[in-house]
């Protein structure tokens, strides 16, 4: 199918496509691996406070005996976050996304806050939200979403919308980090589009205007296509309204898949596993199921049940798009709100609120200080370059970036006073 | 000239006479006589003119019926009518049977082709098998339309070139001595001058000195001679290559004939060569082998019902950038159906076999090695 490959051109499907078992792994990776990373910060910094107070205090032996045990009840193992509490924190700050967009007036279209969750989603599938906290990526997100999706806002004037105290600088400091991390690929394809055309399509059906698909322009007409359309059960959806008129119908379906598209679809993971095409198909099954698989049926045939014709590529099409459909629409159908159900929000409290707060990366609280800014956006452009090459690039890096804080320390011992080396985080501790 | 060889040649026959018209040359000198080469009968000029004039027409000598033209009315050019016939014949076997040498496999294979060719005029001449033969040359003929009109045009073009390089040879030869001519005549006036140089010093000069004299002068011009010899080789020299070239060059134009289709199929000429035409080349496909506006999913229309979108299509402001719906049409119900059947679980899973180190490990690891050189910075950052 010609529109099939068109899709497989773009960057969504060649970088941004996974099989359930390949982001699970994924997932687990980056979490492991950031997790190793703070508990050598956090112990590192652990360190680094310990060496201050003991110079502090002026205690000719550091090694004492009140210094030995106080560094081991100070070593009692961090605890970090499973990926499961990862993947819900990030889907608490997609729909804080949702929200954030509702600050603005007029509010931001869907389509700005749909891309700015599909990037901070998939910023959070190569970097852990121990890493970088969500709290500081997402306005950056949907700053560079209102970018890339064309809708123009001032900084200042996004920044007057994001609650809190966050500065301009703030929200911009990650922007550098954000884009490397989407591999910069800004093109986010979404159902919405194809949700119009389809609907656009039946509605001119509904009305004895449709047109044959190209595979069945000898069996389909415009008056059989009405037929049909208007030979279909009812919705057996309960909440759906009984009324016969079939261009409400349609429209009524609409809106529900829509909503669906809204919210379901951007907070599950049918974005890295399935196709636009497929997403807004499986929604509107779950919006109208006989109106869906009409669609779907004048488009790659309807089934047979004795299975005459299951050798022709179509046949197999439509058999392994069902199950697809199906999948997607399960996954779809199983999200629920997180703000609708208190005993999620009560755990994802916790994690958030304490859990996240102690496992915090310690070493990346500071995005926006000064040239801060700069430093790691270029140390990370040469680790992209180096990492592309090879698969030790992980144990390479690290011993760079050892490296490089060696050459760093002569400097900072230079200071008379020692120099400040305690985190203020760890000092409040 | 050829006016007086004509009257010396129809001095001879004064008795001559029409034999449609019954006039002898005696009375009337002008007379011409002109044949048909439908049936070669001889009539004078005045009788084509009377009976053909008002169009085609049977032949007046009687007993013979064909129908003549007018237009086909010529001299003869032979006293004998059988050798007209002939070479009318042979001119005419000659144009449909026009294969060249270099078309055939081997020599033996154009030497039976010639032969062949005789036999069928020979056949034509004298009358055995003429419809047979007939019909199998026009055959050739119609199967064969396009190779002999390429070796028609082959040969009207290597007569035109014949005929040009001879000219271009004769002016050649006549630039060569005309340079010889003035050569001759500048040596000729040097050694005058160079004499009478000689004399004037001589003249001019002590009796002593007049052998001294005499010598230097013949050595001069011994020297300006030489020179002029040398001088000479090398202009002829060049000239010689010039003529080489050229000469190449015309043999490279002569080779250039254009092999027309393979073949007489009727099998009337063997040992053909076997010719591969190259594949004419396909007219430029900017699309690759794709049909532009093919779609497998849905048929686009002109027109969707649509009550958001119907207001647009009266709207000038929007028409006015050059903004059209169908621009939006086909763009949505584009994104409705690409990928619809992209399997990301199977062609992942595919395109991840195909580099498994390339596409999904780097992924995780560029995000930790990120993290990890972006640390280096960070310890002093508070």
């Amino acid at each position: 199918m010609i529109e099939d490959d068109f899709y497989r051109t773009s960057s969504q499907f060649r970088l941004w496509s996974f099989t359930a078992a390949s982001l699970k792994s994924l997932r687990a990776t980056t979490n492991s691996v950031a997790s190793d990373r703070v508990r050598a910060a956090i112990r590192r910094a652990q360190e680094a406070r310990r060496s201050a107070t003991s110079s502090a205090t002026g205690t000719p032996a550091p090694d004492g005996d009140a210094g030995g045990s106080s560094s081991k009840a100070e070593e009692k193992p961090i605890e970090c976050l499973t990926p499961e509490e990862e993947q819900q924190t990030v889907s608490y700050y997609c729909e804080q996304i949702i929200q954030l967009g509702e600050n603005y007036k007029p509010p931001l279209p869907t389509i700005v806050r749909a891309t700015a969750i599909q990037y901070l989603r998939r910023f959070y599938l190569t970097n852990s939200p121990m890493t970088y906290h969500p709290k500081q990526i997402m306005p950056c997100a949907l700053f560079l979403a209102t970018k890339t999706d064309n809708y123009y806002m001032s900084l200042r004037q996004f920044a007057d919308g994001v609650p809190g105290d966050a500065t301009a600088e703030d929200i911009i400091a990650p922007e550098f980090l954000v884009m490397q991390s989407l591999r910069f690929t800004f093109d986010v394809r979404h159902p919405f589009r194809g949700l119009e055309g389809g609907i656009m399509e039946l509605q001119a059906m509904a009305q004895g205007q449709g047109t044959a698909a190209p595979h069945f322009s000898g069996s389909q007409t415009a008056a059989s296509l009405q037929q049909g359309l208007l030979a279909l059960p009812p919705n057996p959806n309960p909440s759906a309204s009984s009324s016969s008129n079939l261009t409400d119908r349609i429209a009524r379906a609409h809106h529900t898949t829509r909503e669906l598209l809204k919210t379901a679809a951007q907070i599950t993971d049918v974005y890295f596993l399935y196709t636009p095409a497929q997403i807004w198909l499986a929604a509107l099954m779950l919006a109208d199921r006989p109106l869906a698989e009409f669609y779907l049926g004048t488009k790659v045939g309807v089934a047979d049940d004795d299975g005459a014709q299951q050798e022709s590529p179509l046949a197999a099409l439509r058999v392994k798009l069902r199950l697809t459909l199906n999948d997607c629409a399960a996954m779809l159908q199983a999200y629920k709100p997180l703000a609708s159900d208190p005993d999620q929000m009560k755990t994802l409290r916790r994690i958030i609120g304490k859990k996240l707060y102690h496992c915090q990366n310690p070493e990346k609280v500071n995005l926006g200080a000064g040239g801060q800014k700069r430093i790691p956006a270029a140390a990370a452009a040469a680790a992209a370059a180096a990492g592309v090459d090879s698969g030790t690039s992980g144990s390479e890096m690290e011993r760079l970036a050892k490296k490089r804080k060696l050459e760093q320390q002569p400097q900072q011992s230079k200071d008379i006073f020692g120099g400040e080396l305690v985190m203020q985080r760890t000092k409040e501790r | 000239m050829p006016p007086v060889r004509d009257a010396m040649a129809n001095r001879g026959d004064d008795d001559e006479v029409c034999p449609v018209c019954k006039s002898s040359r005696y009375l009337n000198p002008d007379m011409q006589f002109l044949i048909n080469p439908e049936c070669y009968h001889k009539m004078c000029e005045s009788c084509v003119d009377r009976i053909f004039s008002s169009g085609p027409a049977n032949c007046p000598v009687a007993g013979c019926h064909k129908t003549l033209r007018k237009a086909r009315f010529r001299k003869q050019t032979f006293e004998d009518i059988n050798v007209e016939r002939e070479v009318d014949i042979r001119r005419r076997v000659m144009q449909i049977l026009n294969r060249r040498e270099e078309e055939f496999d081997s020599k033996r294979a154009w030497d039976d082709f010639l032969e062949q060719r005789e036999e069928i005029i020979a056949n034509l001449v004298h009358g055995t098998d003429v419809a047979k033969t007939e019909n199998d040359l026009q055959r050739y003929a119609s199967e064969n339309v396009r190779s002999i009109r390429a070796n028609q045009a082959l040969e009207v073009q290597e007569a035109s070139s014949f005929k040009e390089q001879q000219t271009h040879e004769q002016e050649l030869a006549r630039l060569r001595r005309e340079a010889a001519k003035q050569e001759y005549e500048n040596e000729r006036r040097e050694l005058q001058a160079s004499r009478e140089d000689v004399l004037s010093r001589l003249a001019a000069g002590r009796p002593g000195d007049a052998a001294a004299i005499a010598r230097e002068g013949k050595k001069v011009l011994l020297k300006k001679s030489s020179a002029r010899r040398s001088e000479e080789d090398r202009i002829r020299q060049k000239q010689a290559a010039l003529r080489n070239s050229d000469a190449r060059k015309a043999g490279q134009t002569g080779n250039t004939a254009d092999k027309a289709d393979a073949a007489g199929d009727s099998g009337l000429i063997k040992g053909l060569k076997k010719i591969v035409t190259p594949e004419p080349e396909k007219p430029y496909d900017p699309f690759g082998g794709m049909v532009p506006n093919k779609r497998d999913y849905y048929t686009l229309r002109d027109f969707y019902p649509s009550s958001y979108l119907d207001p647009i299509r009266q709207d000038t402001r929007m028409q006015a950038g050059g903004y059209d719906l169908q621009e939006y049409y086909s763009r949505t119900l584009m994104e409705a159906f690409a990928g619809l059947g992209c399997f990301v679980d199977e062609e992942v899973t595919r395109r991840d076999d195909g580099d498994s180190l390339r596409s999904s490990r780097p992924v995780a690891t560029q995000g930790s090695a990120l993290a990890a050189v972006s640390s280096a910075g960070t310890p002093d950052a508070s």
